[in-house]
């Protein structure tokens, strides 16, 4: 069985090892993966919801004093 | 008979140098790695394709084990792409010598024996002991679960190379009978279509890869997370 014949043995394993380690690791580790451009939820309403005190006093009608 | 039926699985030459070395270099240039966002329809088949893998078969570990994720892949990469484009006529499968099979396997399962005796000393030695046992039967439970691990890496190495070994075979036999056959025509659809159909199963070389990774990866998981 041409399998068991040892002398062959050598090369092969040392073939296989920069194979299966270094080349198909940097080649799978170089593949970019690019997400989709849209589903990133961009935060542009972030500076309006703090809450400074004159907006409260403005905006809820029953901080007002009473006034009508 | 017997020296033309295994002369397919010697290692080939070419003027007497080696020819394994870039037989077994080729199938990793055919991943293509490219900057570009967007690519063509290859790059993004063997994009998906990586990322489903990759999904698949690392939704089952915790942290630890998806560090393996890389070496993982880059396995299931190499051995599938060495398997199909063995079976393509008149061509050269690495995986089916022995010698790599068991310089994969070997390795692979004693980092993920280390892993675990050094992470989790205690959980992996309890594997040894199914839970449940009789007290009378313990040691000898022991033993066959020790034995049973010993024999692991031998199974893949084995594994791997008598399917792939014995499905070519099959087909060199079977295509030979319907060559012979052909003087007489009858027979000669009949033999066609069962290389044909042989073909077709023997892409379940794919799946072997599947069980190749797997049953690593249910080691690399019983030893890291249990």
């Amino acid at each position: 069985m041409p399998q068991l014949d040892t002398s062959t043995w050598f090369t092969t394993i040392m073939t296989m090892l920069p194979t299966l380690y270094l080349i198909t690791q940097l080649k799978l580790l170089n593949t970019n993966h690019y997400q989709p451009p849209l589903t990133k939820n961009s935060n542009l309403q972030s500076h309006s919801i703090r809450w400074q005190p004159k907006w409260t006093k403005t905006c809820l009608p029953l901080s007002q004093p009473q006034q009508s | 008979m017997n020296e033309n039926l295994f002369t397919p699985f010697s290692t080939p030459t070419i003027l007497n140098q080696p020819a394994t070395i870039p037989i077994i270099l080729f199938p990793a240039m055919l991943v293509l790695t490219s900057k570009h966002p967007i690519n063509n329809r290859l790059a993004t088949i063997q994009q998906n394709l990586t990322q489903l893998t990759l999904k698949q078969m690392m939704m089952t570990h915790n942290a630890k084990g998806q560090t393996w994720s890389l070496m993982l892949m880059s396995l299931i990469t190499f051995i599938a792409m060495t398997n199909l484009l063995g079976l393509l006529p008149y061509s050269f499968t690495p995986t089916t010598q022995l010698s790599m099979n068991l310089a994969m396997a070997i390795p692979l399962w004693a980092g993920t024996v280390m892993v675990g005796l050094r992470f989790k000393t205690k959980n992996s030695l309890a594997h040894l002991l199914p839970q449940g046992t009789p007290t009378p039967l313990i040691p000898m439970l022991v033993v066959i679960e020790t034995i049973s691990l010993l024999i692991q890496p031998m199974a893949l190495a084995v594994r791997l190379t008598a399917n792939i070994t014995a499905g070519h075979l099959l087909m060199h036999l079977i295509g030979n009978a319907a060559l012979a056959l052909s003087t007489t025509n009858f027979s000669l659809t009949l033999l066609t279509s069962t290389l044909l159909t042989l073909l077709a199963v023997l892409e379940i070389a794919v799946a072997l890869i599947q069980a190749y990774v797997f049953t690593l990866l249910v080691s690399l998981y019983l030893h890291n997370n249990t």
